[in-house]
């Protein structure tokens, strides 16, 4: 099936394909790279335990508030590491630290050691 | 002349009196002069000394008048059944009538000074109490009018109906000859009879008020005239429909039934009290219309079949107005809608059944839409017959096992006009179809696999660039927002944000590599997604990149370090692609592929011919995925190779003479291509989204309301999934159960079909 695979109608611009002739030029010369990636937060456990949503997604009050916006874009919701390791969402950890100075996960005094960016 | 009470001769005085009062109701001429002294006669006879003569006087001018009319009667009663009748009472009534109002003024002083003070309030005679109180007084032109009806009316009513109904009749039959004014005026007298203060005929506003709302007992007018009249017409037309419907075409005959009842309208007009023209058109509408409600409806079928509007439109106006008239209408218009829908999507070709399946509901939608709005005027009924035969089509499955294909029609139909190689439609067009695909995607039940579909080839579009416009792309996602809220899209907006994200990094990182002097071996760019987002698998396979690659990822992962805090990236091989030339060939080519198929190519570089082995160990991709590029390198010609089934030993060669019209293109990997397992996939994958979504349900449910009966529990969490997809009761109940056995919810001791929820 793959035969007709040869797709006719997709022209492509190459970067720099004029034909140059050097002798030494290898059979395959790669031009251009279209990479993919994914990215994450390097987290070890990928749930927020304040608000019990995924900490790839906006945390439920910032949901409520993308929710509100005309735009319906993605407000900004970061991740925030403790020096304990332990990472939320960092308004949910705003929100809690306004109560509670220790981390919800080991009841250690939180302090930010990084902030998601 | 003096006001004082005085003695009077009443015999003397009457007699006076007599004489001017026979002038007004006869409508002869009475000087100011006379009629100023008469006047003052009513008052000194009313306030005479020592015994006011008003109740004698009141007497006399009953009696007076009683013999007048009794004396108009005889003469009247010289024309019995002769249609001249009409003319001599209509005339003889107005001038009685005017000449009983001239005398109401002359007897004012006892109208006011004795009638009144006995007369009875409103709310007496409303709410019943006081009856008809025996040589009671009333009004002098009011007694005129009740002795008019006692003595004349009544008396001669029967000959008079008779007259006014051949009348009416032979205007029915296209007679010119009646009258419209002494017929009206006739008409009119059994209304004015009643009530004296309602007496100028023809005056609608002043005549809404005759049937007085508390009476329950019919007026004079209804008893008298109306029910003999509307016994007649209703005779009349139960004839004139009987002989019509067996002559004419039901088309016909609604035709004519339409142009009798306006004609009736005007006839009411022209002839009747206001307070019939209702009562005269239901009449006529029950025995032209209800009484042959059968045959207008056993033709419905028909009209609807053969798109007659004209018919339709005298079917739905002559339907209307009955209670549940329309209610076959309705019906038969959504089965024939659902079975032409049917019909048209019912033999799809494969390769078009998207683009077919979804033109044609729309052309569907469209010419009923039209019927509705043009032919039903909008009506409420029939736009809810369209949307439930659009439902019925839409989400028609030919056997319950296999799911609905719509959704991914949709998707897909969406997918092909918002791809670059959308040939042949403008801009305009483009846009147009997709608001147009809006209208189904609002039929659909399963909206979360159209969401599924939609986002899978959206996620393909823009990581492939094949995006026709993105304006394009953002306007269709708006419109699914608009159509099922935020939330629907939320993902499909990030990916959206992504794209623009990642096109300001790939500047920043040239910036970067200017910046600290460095040069990659290859043009380089890249889409950074956001994990979570965007519906793509895992890595399939392992996988060595080829060497020239290497320095771009290490940079680039050093720059993203830089900009961003936090976060850890995956490289999606599978995803990417390069452009790749071929310098050993006749001509050079420049191809478009997958990484994973250059990295198989590239294996070439220094030898022609390898074995199946060492190319799959090189790329170290697992044998599932190397076969599938291998095959697609093959099929398309760059690699050959003799066995039919690759071994582990299987000689792979490089077809140096390869040749193409085209010096660049694009081949397509094998994964590219939507196959079944992949629509599987996407089924089962919307199944388990549907399971979490029920038991968030279920949860949230449970916590607002802490113990909840069983079909409660089902009946709400069915209103918080309507609008995604619509779940089966067993899924549900599976769903509790499961959420019972990790312990979220429990069945209360006491009921068997009662849960609470555990905190």
């Amino acid at each position: 099936m793959a035969a007709s695979g040869a797709t006719n109608d997709e022209m492509m611009d190459i970067g720099g394909a004029e034909l140059d002739n050097n002798k030494n030029e290898k059979m395959f010369t790669l031009k251009k790279w279209n990479a993919v990636a994914m990215w994450s937060w390097d987290v070890e456990c990928d749930t927020c335990a304040i608000c019990r949503v995924q900490v790839m997604d906006a945390c439920l009050r910032c949901q409520g508030d993308g929710n509100r916006q005309a735009g319906g874009k993605q407000p900004e919701c970061v991740v925030v590491w403790g020096e304990c390791n332990h990472s939320f969402h960092h308004c949910c950890m705003s929100q809690w630290t306004q109560q509670n100075k220790r981390c919800p996960l080991c009841q250690k005094e939180w302090s930010i050691q990084r902030m998601g960016k | 002349m003096s006001l004082r009470p005085k003695h009077v001769n009443f015999d003397e005085t009457w007699g006076t009196l007599r004489r001017t009062i026979e002038g007004v109701v006869t409508l002869s001429k009475v000087p100011r002069v006379e009629w100023n002294d008469r006047f003052t006669d009513v008052y000194t006879l009313c306030v005479a000394h020592p015994e006011p003569y008003t109740n004698q006087l009141y007497s006399e001018t009953q009696t007076f008048l009683r013999k007048h009319v009794q004396a108009l009667r005889t003469e009247i009663e010289k024309y019995e059944s002769n249609s001249s009748l009409l003319k001599v009472y209509y005339d003889m009534w107005v001038k009685y009538s005017q000449g009983v109002e001239y005398l109401n003024k002359l007897y004012s002083y006892l109208n006011q000074q004795h009638v009144k003070k006995s007369k009875l309030s409103e709310a007496d005679i409303t709410y019943g109490g006081v009856t008809d109180m025996p040589g009671h007084m009333i009004e002098i032109g009011e007694l005129g009018l009740e002795i008019w009806r006692q003595d004349m009316l009544e008396k001669i009513q029967d000959t008079l109906i008779e007259l006014v109904l051949e009348a009416i009749r032979s205007d029915r039959r296209g007679d010119t000859a009646v009258s419209t004014t002494i017929v009206n005026g006739v008409v009119h007298s059994f209304v004015a009879v009643e009530d004296p203060k309602h007496r100028i005929p023809g005056d609608p506003h002043t005549h809404l008020t005759v049937c007085h709302p508390f009476s329950a007992s019919p007026t004079f007018y209804e008893k008298a005239f109306e029910a003999p009249f509307l016994q007649d017409t209703g005779r009349y037309y139960q004839q004139e429909a009987s002989k019509l419907i067996t002559t004419c075409s039901v088309s016909e005959y609604m035709e004519k039934v339409i142009q009798k009842l306006n004609e009736e309208d005007m006839r009411a007009r022209r002839y009747l009290h206001a307070s019939s023209y209702g009562k005269l058109s239901s009449e006529c509408h029950r025995r032209l219309v209800s009484d042959h409600l059968s045959a207008l409806h056993s033709e419905c079928r028909i009209m609807v079949e053969n798109d007659r509007r004209q018919d339709l439109t005298n079917t739905y106006g002559l339907l209307k107005p009955l209670a549940s008239g329309l209610n076959v209408l309705a019906d038969t218009l959504e089965a024939h809608i659902k079975k032409e829908g049917l019909e048209a999507v019912g033999n799809l070709k494969p390769e078009t059944a998207h683009m077919d399946f979804v033109e044609s509901i729309i052309l569907l939608y469209k010419k009923y839409k039209d019927i509705v709005n043009t032919v039903f005027k909008s009506d409420q009924m029939f736009i809810s017959s369209l949307d439930k035969a659009c439902t019925a089509v839409i989400n028609f499955r030919q056997c319950t096992k296999n799911p609905c294909r719509s959704p991914e029609l949709l998707a897909k139909y969406c997918d092909a006009l918002l791809k670059k190689s959308t040939k042949g439609y403008s801009e305009t067009e483009v846009d147009e179809k997709l608001s147009q695909s809006i209208i189904i995607f609002r039929y659909i039940d399963d909206k979360d696999v159209f969401q599924k579909f939609y986002s899978r080839n959206l996620a393909r579009r823009l990581i492939n660039h094949l995006s026709h416009s993105m304006d394009a792309e953002e306007a269709m996602i708006n419109r699914l927002k608009q159509a099922c809220g935020y939330e629907f899209t939320n993902k499909l907006h990030r990916m959206f944000t992504d794209v623009s994200v990642s096109s300001d990094l790939n500047n920043k990182f040239n910036d970067y590599l200017t910046k600290e002097g460095i040069k990659l071996p290859i043009s380089f760019s890249i889409m950074v997604l956001q994990a979570g987002a965007w519906p793509l698998q895992q890595n399939p396979s392992p996988f060595a990149i080829p060497q020239i690659l290497e320095s771009s990822v290490q940079k680039f992962e050093t720059f993203y370090g830089r900009q961003f805090n936090g976060r850890k990236l995956t490289w999606l091989h599978h995803l990417s692609s390069c452009d790749v030339k071929l310098s050993y060939t006749k001509k050079p080519y420049f191809i478009i592929m997958q990484t994973f198929q250059i990295a198989v190519l590239t294996s070439f570089e220094t030898c022609d011919e390898m074995v199946y082995r060492d190319i799959r160990e090189a790329t170290r991709l697992t044998d599932d995925q190397f076969v599938r590029h291998l095959q697609s390198l093959i099929e398309c010609k760059l690699l050959e190779c003799d066995d039919k089934e690759f071994t582990q030993d299987s000689i792979i060669k490089l077809n140096k003479g390869y040749s193409n019209k085209r010096a660049k293109f694009r081949i397509s990997g094998a994964v590219q291509k939507e196959t079944p397992q992949e629509v599987e996939q996407t089924h089962v994958s919307v199944e388990e989204d549907r399971k979490i979504f029920i038991q968030a349900a279920i949860v949230r449910i449970m916590k607002s309301r802490k113990v909840i009966k069983h079909n409660v529990l089902i009946q709400e969490v069915l209103q918080l999934s309507n609008g995604r997809f619509s779940p089966t009761i067993s899924v549900i109940k599976k769903c509790i159960e499961t959420l019972i056995e990790r312990a979220y919810l429990e069945r209360t001791p006491n009921s068997a079909d009662e849960y609470s929820y555990v905190a």
